[in-house]
């Protein structure tokens, strides 16, 4: 798979609305055989929270609420779906971890590995890369 | 609809985007080669999409269609790989 064309996505806010987009967008391309790697930063982070997800404590407006409403499956469901279906991996940033003092048993199992923007590059490179 | 066998259906109506698409790729990967898949969705963008998905990974559109009877879209695959 080492050939396969990349996607990487950073995703940066909290918003439902922005990590349902990006997490739709990367469980797509990872199940029509792409290469996808997200990259979790600053305040989208506390949304990969076990607690965060267990409270269903996220930052909705408009569409937000409707998809809750209708109980469409969220970024979190489409990500570990993804994760059957392709080559999809999902990276917690090292500095957020840290400075928040979260470990990786306080995040959803679907998160791969705690790592830098140096290690994060390494895995992107060659790729398009989307901030969210 | 005459003459497409069909040999499994996947109702994935009510099913928001991408869901269906979604609901078939997981369907086609479990089935053999050559045998048809056919995805019932009520999801707008489902009749456009799936063809994309179908050209892209290499497998064969046999239908694509509104069913006659409601709003959804019966569209079938064939595994060719």
């Amino acid at each position: 798979m080492s050939n396969a064309p990349k996607l990487s996505i950073v995703l940066m806010s909290p918003d439902m609305e922005k990590l349902h987009a990006g997490a739709l967008m990367g469980s797509v391309a990872a199940a029509s055989g792409m290469e996808v790697n997200f990259f979790v930063t600053m305040e989208a982070l506390r949304m990969f929270l076990k607690e965060t997800v267990e409270k269903q404590d996220f930052k909705v407006s408009g569409v937000g609420e409707k998809l809750l409403e209708k109980k469409v499956d969220l970024f979190y469901k489409m990500l570990e779906d993804a994760k059957d279906l392709g080559n999809l991996k999902v990276y917690a940033c090292s500095l957020v971890v840290d400075v928040m003092g979260w470990e990786k048993e306080d995040m959803l199992d679907l998160i791969d590995d705690i790592i830098g923007v140096t290690a994060f590059f390494g895995i992107a490179e060659g790729s398009q890369i989307m901030v969210i | 609809m005459a003459g497409v066998h069909i040999d499994k259906t996947v109702d994935a109506r009510g099913s928001y985007c991408p869901g269906p698409l979604m609901e078939l790729i997981k369907t086609v990967k479990a089935a053999s080669v050559g045998q048809v898949i056919e995805v019932l969705s009520s999801d707008q963008g489902s009749a456009k999409d799936i063809p994309e998905w179908v050209k892209k990974v290499g497998h064969e559109l046999v239908l694509n269609e509104k069913a006659q009877d409601g709003d959804y879209w019966k569209i079938a695959v064939k595994k060719v790989k």
